[in-house]
């Protein structure tokens, strides 16, 4: 036995990150022999996009299947620690105010749904594509969309324990008024062909809209003492910017294949923004609304992210392929001082229907808001004023019927008129016989280039009449949706309330001080 | 109107952690022109027209190896487009 | 409307937004036969019909309301039944109101409602939107 240490062996020459990759999607890649190249990969045609050369797809991560794991499984691992000490510490308890939770009920509800169904549809993409490179870069975010079901579902089931409206998110998912406007999203996606599901995805949904949808929920559960949502909305998000890069890379690669996919590629952009921005509506009256502590106001957050980073940078990198800003994008920055204001009236006066609470803003929120909206929110505030009178006056803003919905996005029909911003947009067209509504230009625009796909739109209001939603009466209604008491209505005075005031009562040992 | 790729800004939301701090720091002294700000629970990382993470300027500020890919568990976001991704380093550029 | 940034963000979308426009079937790509029927169409509704009442000019009903009514209601006992129900809740809403204290409109012309007239040869028809505008 030597106690000399053995001589350092010169390192094996490793691959470089460039050759593991090539030698994982190129090199396992054939050509197949025993049927035509079309009958292997029968869905990349109808769409009327045309590919000549599949090899020139690009994939700047050069991800390989040891690289993949191995850091994924480390992100994990960050989260669960995080998770494991929220719970045991009582972390719920540090949150602003149990009325912030409004905000994960809706994600919970509305979002974490849509990653599992994007994990399906990579899936799908990871089989149908032609070429190895996207086919290895879409298998990679199916199993991060999964991922990200997961930790959502794990992370916020720790809420379930103590808190109403978390319970049922998938039976609501597939069943509630409001949830059917990111349902009816994604599954238009994913019943479109393979190309117009990565622009609406990959590129419309991850690339040009994920931060004003994550980064206002994940700054908004930092600022709100919500440790395990931050966590893991920043571990989604680092994901994220592999997704994005997938969205950009399909969009320059089907512009870049022939001239003829510029215009089909042009009208998906104008479709999915505007489909994409539609949903984004739940986000702007989260951030000005359902949070307690504000961390900044969808004003600002749509300048940011999307005029700045989008307009500024990214359209005019497209320009050159021939691609404009999405047809509909001005009414966007028109909206911008409105409709936060539009969408949580909305969600005010129908939340009795709904698996999350809301209530009048307070004082401090409702000069927050003519702070940041000096222009716009006098005129909304008068609204307030007149609800805090009819509360006083024992009443309470709840609709007592049902709304008008767009055929479209199934939102309410609370939005309004470029040039008139506080006169509802009314707009209707006629097809094969019969009437269509409509809340803007852009949801009447999408609608006629695909009206046979759109009159088959569940609209949740429509259905009710039909009976098919358990009953007549809203008690009926809502024991089809699965939902319980107190999931819903105000939130002064729910158990949510009553159990953070008497949570928060226990804790205070004050009183022991005076005797 | 519009402005080059050479100087439309481009950028990277990294997370803010012991860890990342190094990998900011070494991004502030790869990229001269850089901007950093801080947000609830992250940091902002723009620069004009290009933005460069070196494994190098990372290494030296780590005291330890470090592979690119490592950056997957720094990242957050970016706007611009990641023109190269190699074992040296991250380039995030426009293209036109 | 320019942004500093050079891009035309014009908000005239081009779009023809007469309220009774006919559109024809665009061409379909799709991987099969591609012809399904309405969800909404006024058969899976019997005898009534879906109607949409918009009061336009009061910012605290946030949307217009839809009810199913009966093509033969007449339109007083749609006053009376569904509209004046779902309205009165609205603390500015006066009991003594009565449609002539409105004007009102039908998909977006000018309309006279008769009270004594069927909701169907007052020309409402399925989805149709009723607006009125407190005089």
């Amino acid at each position: 036995m030597t106690l000399t240490p053995d001589k350092p062996k010169a390192k094996a020459r490793k691959l470089s990150m460039k050759e593991r990759y090539s030698a994982l999607t190129r090199d396992l890649d054939w050509d197949p022999s025993y049927v035509p190249a079309d009958e292997m990969f029968p869905y990349t045609t109808f769409e009327g996009i045309k590919i000549h050369d599949w090899s020139k797809w690009e994939d700047p991560f050069r991800l390989t299947v040891d690289a993949y794991t191995k850091y994924q499984a480390e992100k994990d691992r960050r989260l669960y620690a995080v998770l494991d000490g929220f719970a045991q510490s009582q972390g719920h308890l540090s949150l602003t105010d149990a009325s912030y939770l409004n905000a994960m009920k809706l994600f919970l509800q509305g979002v974490s749904p849509l990653e599992y169904q994007a994990h399906r549809n990579f899936a799908y993409l990871s089989r149908h594509l032609n070429g190895p490179g996207p086919r290895f870069a879409s298998l990679c975010q199916s199993l991060d969309e999964i991922r990200h079901a997961q930790t959502e579902i794990h992370t916020l089931s720790n809420y379930n324990k103590y808190y109403s409206g978390f319970h049922s998110y998938l039976h609501m998912h597939d069943r509630v008024w409001y949830l059917s406007v990111p349902k009816s999203f994604f599954d238009d996606a994913l019943s479109a062909g393979p190309f117009e599901f990565l622009i609406a995805i990959g590129f419309s949904f991850e690339y040009l809209l994920t931060n004003l949808l994550f980064v206002p929920f994940m700054s908004g559960a930092s600022f709100n003492g919500d440790l395990p949502t931050m966590t893991f909305g920043f571990s989604a998000q680092s994901d994220e910017s592999r997704h994005m890069t997938l969205g950009l890379e399909a969009i320059k690669f089907l512009l870049e294949q022939d001239p003829d996919n510029v215009p089909i590629v042009q009208h998906w952009i104008d479709k999915w923004f505007w489909r994409g921005y539609r949903v984004t509506a739940l986000v702007a009256q989260m951030l000005d609304y359902m949070l307690p502590r504000k961390v900044m106001s969808w004003k600002e957050a749509f300048e940011l992210y999307f005029e700045q980073q989008m307009l500024g940078g990214l359209f005019q990198d497209l320009a050159y392929y021939g691609i404009k800003p999405p047809r509909d994008v001005g009414k966007a920055i028109q909206e911008k001082e409105h409709l936060s204001h539009q969408a949580y009236w909305i969600l005010y006066q129908f939340s009795h229907a709904a698996a999350f609470t809301t209530s009048v803003p307070s004082d401090e929120t409702l000069d927050w808001l003519e702070e940041q909206y000096p222009d716009t929110f006098p005129t909304y505030r008068a609204l307030w004023d007149k609800e805090k009178k009819n509360v006083a006056n024992g009443g309470r803003h709840f609709v007592r019927g049902l709304p008008q919905l767009c055929q479209v996005c199934q939102i309410p029909m609370g939005f309004t008129e470029a040039d008139s911003p506080f006169t509802i947009c009314q707009r209707s067209v006629v097809f094969e016989g019969e009437r269509y509504n409509f809340c803007s230009d852009g949801c009447q625009n999408i609608f006629e280039h695909e009206p046979v796909k759109f009159r088959q739109a569940w609209l949740p209001v429509h259905q009710i009449y039909q009976g098919n939603c358990g009953g007549a009466d809203l008690g009926d209604v809502m024991q089809w949706y699965g939902m319980q008491p107190g999931d819903g209505g105000e939130y002064l005075g729910s158990p949510d309330h009553q159990n953070w005031l008497r949570w928060h009562a226990q804790a205070d040992h004050s009183e022991l001080g005076e005797d | 109107m519009s402005v080059d790729a050479a100087s439309r800004p481009v950028g990277v939301d990294i997370q803010e952690s012991e860890q990342n701090r190094a990998v900011i720091e070494a991004i502030e002294a790869t990229n001269a022109d850089a901007t950093v700000n801080h947000m609830p629970g992250m940091v902002r990382v723009t620069a004009p027209g290009r933005l460069v993470v070196s494994r190098e300027a990372v290494e030296e500020r780590l005291g330890r190896e470090w592979e690119t890919h490592e950056f997957q568990l720094a990242i957050i976001s970016y706007f611009g487009h990641i023109k190269e991704w190699d074992d040296d380093e991250i380039v995030i550029a426009w293209d036109h | 409307m320019t942004t500093d940034t050079g891009i035309d963000t014009g908000i005239d979308t081009g779009i023809d937004t007469g309220f009774n426009k006919v559109i024809e079937r665009p061409e379909i790509r799709s991987i099969g036969a591609y012809d399904f029927p309405s969800r909404s169409a006024q058969e899976l509704y019997g005898d009534d019909q879906l109607v949409h009442v918009w009061y336009d000019g009061n910012p605290w009903f946030v949307a217009a309301a839809c009810f199913r009514a009966p093509k033969a209601m007449s339109f007083g006992d749609f006053w009376a039944a569904l509209l004046v129900p779902y309205h009165e809740e609205d603390p500015d809403w006066l009991a003594s109101w009565t449609p002539a204290d409105f004007e009102w409109g039908l998909d977006d012309a000018p309309w006279t409602p008769d009270e004594g007239a069927s909701l169907a040869s007052l020309g409402v028809g399925h989805k149709s939107v009723i607006r009125m505008v407190k005089k």
